[in-house]
């Protein structure tokens, strides 16, 4: 038996939005956004004119999956379970896979959410493949988030510090979700090790997204933190720790490498981390990113990787790092080409 | 017990009932668990009236909406016709078609195939109503009941050849009937069958049969196996499925609901009593289904059951299920469509076998709501659990049973499996595509446009080319065209929302002409077509045929300098660009079935014109222009070209030459639109005269005086290698531009006169007026040639296959769309590449709902008498009785209306009487209505005028000469 990713899907609301387009908004230097953060473009689930929302989480993780559904060949209808990771839920409860569900048309099949950043991704991969069994032969993995309910577009702009003004350039919204499936077939993208380990013991969460109810919503508190010296200064370590386990567990040697999925922070971040993880490994590896172009969108960056990675042709391997620098996630996943 | 085996697929469902109008709604109201009874409609029979008779009149049932609302306009059924027809034979009408689509097919296209049609059908009540009203009996009322037309209308209406009958064998006609189909494909004798069952609950009679037999349920609910069983509610609807032989429907790539494997029909024989169940005979057919069908009984995971919730019916259906299957270690969850919908008499087979296909087919089973299980059938013995909640059904082959059970001892089960799921991907990138409606009328036509909309709006990105592809296989060949052309989801429902706006009005449309014209030297720009070649499979494939036959050109093939945004202005690189992207251009229009009444190439775009029509080969087609190019590029520069608002006669008067120089008339565009080329001088003086006379000349940016003397040069050469090239005749009328008339033959020597002689373009566009174009399609970059023959040609539509730099590569498609929109006649499988070839679901056909027909007869009933309602268009009045004034227009306007029963408004000239519904019989009452009016008519003189109204009353202006106002 084999586990196989049978069709991916993406979804990225509107048309993407430039540093120039965000600079008009937000009074964002293009050329600091350029040098220092570097992403080019992301697409935003609000209208930024009229702050009006134009795609809601659920919205973006129908339509992933009904695309990984379609490329996969396969109807609803033949998915056995549904695995969401999000950190952006569009409600605490209803848990938004549910309402993925029903907007695909499914009934009485298993669904999950994890509540993760980045690091969800995986853990969904994770789970869907642990929860693949002889009468579930098939999953619906799907992440992705929205920030559109962090972006305060009346902001006093130009009086905000750079670090809170990295986090309207930095993100982005979007879904991306794949078809997993079990199966006897000896041919097609094989996932193979799949890693997901906590190491936040004792280490303060390098990102904090707090939610507020009707008793504390004016506490205050700022929605989200992000303490990006730290980011900086663990995740390529991590990311480094994580490939090691992964060349580990697959025992493929690291020039047989043909794709490597590294973490997706921002453009420039990636960039030095990519750079880091060929030269540490002796890697001849393609890199497979997007967040220069899609923003960072949490959850559904894995599958964005994937969607640009699948299909491998026969003897590719590939292999992802995602951080998740909240309370400390390394993950990771392999595949290859049968 | 020797019939031939073989799997059968169910590729089409369509289905009408008590609270989901279509298939979608059923499904959705079965994983709802909604009960559908109600109330008695006020349209069928009033209990107020019937407290006399003791029970069953006011019990509630499953009733469809709107059953009398019937299109009959779209089957060309005249209204006096249609309000004579049981309106049972109207809902399978409108089903069968629906189903036919839902099968991926044109329903037209069926014309003439071995397709059966077996109908289960166990009501006659509006026959028992209409045809015991002696005096109102009318042909129609003849022709419109009776259990066999309920099948022979579908036959005829299609123009289906093969076996054709209803099934009546009470309660389990229509799976009876879905046996007999699939027994009927697996002998051969058809190739497709449509299977349908209907009823309608038109009189309270057998509502109070089954309250004098004990067997109804006081709220007119089934309650199958549950403890709460209390009898029969009734209900009804239609239902049709459409079934093919297993390996004919995967050859065709259909989609599959499910697979009948096998089933059996028997009889009770002599049970208890004529109406008693039979277990041991029940169990005996669930046995022989099995056997036929290889599967063993073990192996079934659900059983969709006949249960009517009687206790007694309950009890004997268990227990012959029991015989069958006991002794499982994991249950047969056991349940029946009857708690949603009732017991559907002639339908009720069909309903619980189309419940079983979609929930095959959506591996997931619908719960049963019927309350708890019945202890006393102690279904757990007997291997069985009552699916009472939705449940998942598990991956792999899933097999299932359905049983139905009749009346009078005729029992089925059929045995099905799951479909084989061959996994059908979707397209990674967003296609050109064209997406086709048709309808039968106007005010359809938007209905339909609008639902495929919405559908398109709901479709996967990756799916909308596999979608729109469907729809040019399917939604085609009614009378009233729709489509659009564009690229991707997004750009298809505006397309569709911009024509609901703009629906062209009513009318068949004319057989186009379509004129082609191939634009010359000028029109090239950096990375044309770039944007088509990359989304449109049809022009990449023609392209690159061109390019490979143009070979290696300065930096690169024509492909990856289109794609590179290679500059395209040395002549050299222009004339094969121009050849190769007109030819893709030309090719795909031709290859859809594009017959273009007239070819016309402006200079260098008289190569692609003459190549599209197979006049030249690619390949000799492709050496020349690169040699033409090549050798002119390679003249000595200076030359220069200019566009002259003049006329020829005012151009001799105005310009001189001075020896030594050249200046030629390279072109003749307009009366007043002439291009001159030369040396330089002779050019600058000719503009300085010109524009000293008060006209505009423009200078052109060319690297060389085409078209002059100063070609002259590489003439010999270019000769040298035309010659080599046999003639050829264009297959399409060629308006030539260097010989004026139709190029009978396009050689050698015609291309070498070509690159010195002047482009007689304005000669050949006078010429071709004479082909009536009503199309012109400028194939090229950019429109130039459109401006030209708009003014030249009579009206007409000009359309261009590529806008110029702005082109996104939708536009082609959206040409596509406007020439089928306007009676092109296309085969779209050249448009669409085998990965878009995939069939989608489409929404069935919309039909109109503006007229009613419901009862007529005066059946001298003192009870029970239905409440009557009107048809929306009543009959007209019979003609001739004392109309003072009428000319013979009116006259026949007015016997045409009284005997078809349309409205007069509805007869215009161009309508076609076969549409009006109007038959050999009417045409005989409609003699009678019009010989007393006017004396006696020759019958063998008026059939042949039997076509449209405008015809007919032609026909009796010439031969009636009746004044208008005078006194008939």
């Amino acid at each position: 038996m084999n586990h196989l990713l049978l069709g991916s899907g993406i979804a990225l609301p509107g048309e993407p939005i430039d540093n120039v387009r965000l600079g008009e908004k937000f009074g964002t230097d293009p050329r600091w956004v350029e040098r220092f953060i570097g992403t080019r473009t992301r697409h935003l689930g609000v209208d930024l004119d009229t702050g009006k929302p134009t795609h809601t989480l659920v919205d973006l993780a129908a339509e992933a999956g009904a695309a990984a559904i379609a490329d996969a060949g396969l109807e609803p209808a033949d998915i056995d379970l549904v695995v969401l990771a999000t950190a952006s839920p569009d409600h605490l409860m209803p848990a938004s896979v549910n309402l993925v569900a029903d907007r695909l048309v499914m009934q009485s099949v298993p669904t999950y959410q994890l509540q993760s950043g980045c690091a969800g991704a995986v853990q969904a991969l994770a789970l869907a493949r642990r929860m693949l069994d002889d009468e579930h032969a098939t999953a619906l993995v799907i992440g992705g988030d929205s920030c559109a309910k962090h972006l305060v577009l009346d902001h006093d702009f130009p009086a905000l510090p750079p670090s809170e003004l990295v986090n309207y350039v930095i993100f982005g919204d979007g879904a991306g979700a794949v078809v997993l499936a079990r199966s006897e077939e000896e041919s097609g993208t094989r996932l193979g090790p799949v890693c997901n380990t906590f190491v936040g013991l004792g280490r303060d969460p390098g990102q904090v997204i707090r939610w507020f109810g009707a008793a504390d919503r004016d506490s205050g508190e700022q929605p989200v933190d992000e303490n990006y010296k730290a980011i900086e200064a663990d995740v390529p370590t991590l990311a480094g720790e994580m490939l090691t386990e992964l060349l580990d567990r697959t025992g493929w040697p690291a020039e047989s490498i043909t794709h490597l999925m590294p973490p997706q922070l921002g453009g420039r971040m990636t960039e030095h981390i990519t750079a880091g993880l060929l030269d540490r490994f002796g890697l001849t590896a393609r890199e497979i990113s997007c967040v220069a172009d899609t923003g960072n969108n949490g959850n559904a960056l894995p599958f964005l990787q994937l969607h640009h990675t699948l299909p491998l042709a026969p003897g590719d391997r590939a292999l992802a790092v995602a951080i998740e620098s909240s309370k400390w996630i390394r993950t990771g996943f392999a595949l290859e080409g049968l | 017990m020797t019939a031939p085996r073989g799997a059968i697929a169910v590729v089409g469902i369509d289905c009408r009932f008590p609270g989901s109008p279509t298939v979608e709604d059923f499904w959705r109201l079965l994983l709802d668990g909604r009960v559908a009874a109600g109330p008695v409609p006020g349209d069928r029979w009033d209990p107020a009236t019937l407290t006399d008779v003791k029970s069953g009149v006011d019990t509630p049932a499953a009733f469809i909406d709107d059953a009398a609302a019937f299109d009959h306009r779209f089957f060309g059924i005249s209204p006096i016709e249609a309000a004579a027809m049981d309106p049972q034979q109207r809902l399978l009408l409108q089903a069968a078609w629906r189903a036919c689509e839902d099968a991926g097919y044109a329903p037209r296209s069926l014309a003439g195939t071995a397709t059966s049609v077996h109908v289960g059908i166990m009501s006659s009540e509006w026959g028992n109503i209409h045809l015991t009203d002696y005096r109102g009996m009318t042909p129609q009322r003849g022709s419109g009941n009776g259990y066999c037309m309920a099948a022979n209308r579908i036959s005829y209406h299609l123009d289906l050849k093969g076996p054709s009958m209803a099934v009546d064998t009470a309660c389990s006609s229509s799976l009876v009937a879905a046996a007999l189909a699939a027994t009927t494909l697996r002998a051969g004798e058809a190739n497709m069958a449509i299977v349908a069952g209907v009823n309608l609950i038109l009189t309270p009679a057998l509502s109070i049969f089954y309250d004098q037999a004990g067997l109804a349920a006081p709220d007119g609910r089934c309650k199958p196996f549950a403890a709460d069983a209390d009898g029969i509610g009734r209900g009804e609807g239609v239902g049709v499925v459409i079934l093919r032989r297993l390996a004919d429907a995967v050859a065709d790539g259909q989609r599959i609901y499910a697979v009948i494997e096998g089933g059996a029909v028997g009889s009770d024989g002599r049970s208890n009593g004529l109406t008693a169940p039979n277990r041991f005979a029940q169990a005996d057919v669930i046995r022989n289904a099995h056997e036929r069908a290889g599967v063993d009984p073990h192996d079934v995971t659900f059983v969709e059951g006949h249960g009517t919730g009687t206790r007694l019916g309950d009890m004997i259906e268990v227990r012959a299920l029991g015989d069958v299957h006991k002794g499982r270690t994991r249950p047969v969850l056991l349940g029946s469509v009857k708690a949603n919908l009732g017991h559907l008499e002639g339908a009720a087979g069909i309903a619980g076998l189309i419940k079983a296909c979609l929930s095959l087919e959506r591996r997931t089973l619908p719960g049963t709501p019927a309350g708890a299980e019945n202890p006393d059938l102690k279904l757990a013995d007997n291997g069985f659990r009552l699916a009472a909640g939705t449940t998942r059904l598990p991956s792999g082959t899933v097999h299932a049973g359905v049983s139905s059970f009749g009346l009078g001892g005729t029992n089925a089960h059929l045995v099905l499996s799951s479909p084989p799921r061959t996994p059908t991907p979707a397209m990674r990138d967003e296609q050109a595509a064209v997406l086709t409606v048709t309808a039968a009328t106007r005010e359809a036509l938007a209905a339909n446009v609008a639902a495929l909309r919405d559908a398109l709006a709901a479709e996967v990105r990756g799916r909308v080319a596999q979608f729109a592809w469907t729809s040019t296989r399917v939604k085609t060949g009614l009378r009233h065209r729709a489509a659009v052309g564009g690229i991707g989801r997004d750009a298809l429902v505006a397309a569709c929302d911009t024509l609901t706006r703009t629906l062209p009005g009513d009318g068949r449309p004319a057989a186009p002409r379509v004129a082609l014209a191939f634009t010359g030297q000028g029109s090239q720009y950096a990375g044309m077509a770039a944007p088509l070649y990359r989304h449109c499979a049809a022009f990449r494939h023609h392209l690159d045929e061109a390019s490979a036959a143009l070979g290696e050109l300065p930096g690169g093939t024509l492909v990856e300098l289109l794609l590179a945004g290679a500059d395209l202005e040395p002549t050299g690189l222009a004339q094969p660009a121009l050849f190769g992207v007109e030819y893709a251009m030309g090719r795909t229009l031709v290859e859809l079935g594009v017959r273009p009444v007239a070819l016309l190439g402006h200079s260098v775009g008289e190569f692609a014109a003459v190549c599209v029509a197979d006049g030249i080969t690619l390949a000799d087609a492709a050496r020349l222009v690169v040699a033409r190019g090549t050798l002119m590029q390679a003249l000595p520069g200076g030359g220069a070209m200019l566009a002259a608002a003049v006329s020829s006669a005012e151009l001799a008067e105005l310009v001189t030459v001075e020896p030594g120089e050249v200046l030629d008339v390279a072109a003749v565009n307009g009366p007043r639109a002439v291009t001159l080329s030369g040396t330089e001088a002779a050019v600058e003086r000719a503009a300085d005269a010109i524009r000293a006379a008060g006209r505009t000349a423009t200078r052109l940016r060319v690297s060389h005086a085409f078209h002059s003397a100063l070609m002259r040069p590489m003439l010999a050469e270019f000769t040298e290698l035309a010659e080599r090239v046999g003639p050829g005749s264009p297959r399409y009328p060629l308006y030539s531009t260097v010989r004026p008339g139709v190029a009978g033959s396009v050689d050698g020597a015609y291309w070498a006169e070509q690159v010195c002689g002047p482009v007689r373009f304005a000669e050949a566009a006078g010429l071709l007026a004479e082909a009536e174009p009503t199309h012109v399609v400028e194939v090229g970059p950019r429109p130039v040639l459109l401006g030209l023959l708009r003014d030249v040609l009579p009206a007409h539509t000009s359309l261009a296959c590529s806008p110029g730099p702005t082109a996104t590569g939708g536009e082609l498609a959206s040409v596509v769309a406007a020439l089928y929109r306007d009676g092109v006649d296309l085969d779209f499988d050249h448009w669409f590449p085998p990965s878009a070839r995939v069939r989608r679901t489409l929404p069935g056909y919309v039909f109109d709902r503006d007229t009613r027909f419901w009862f007529s007869a005066d059946d001298g009933r003192s009870v029970a008498a239905p409440q009557r309602s009107e048809p929306a268009e009543q009959a007209a009045p019979g003609a001739g009785t004392g109309t003072p004034a009428a000319g013979i227009t009116t006259l026949v306007l007015a016997a045409i209306a009284a005997v078809t029963g349309h409205a007069e408004a509805a007869l215009h000239p161009h309508a076609q009487l076969d549409e009006l519904g109007f038959d050999s019989i009417m045409a005989m009452r409609f003699v009678d209505e019009l010989e007393p009016a006017i004396g006696p008519l020759d019958l063998e003189a008026l059939l042949p005028n039997l076509t449209t109204v405008g015809t007919l009353i032609d026909h009796f202006e010439r031969t009636h000469q009746i004044a208008e106002g005078a006194s008939v």
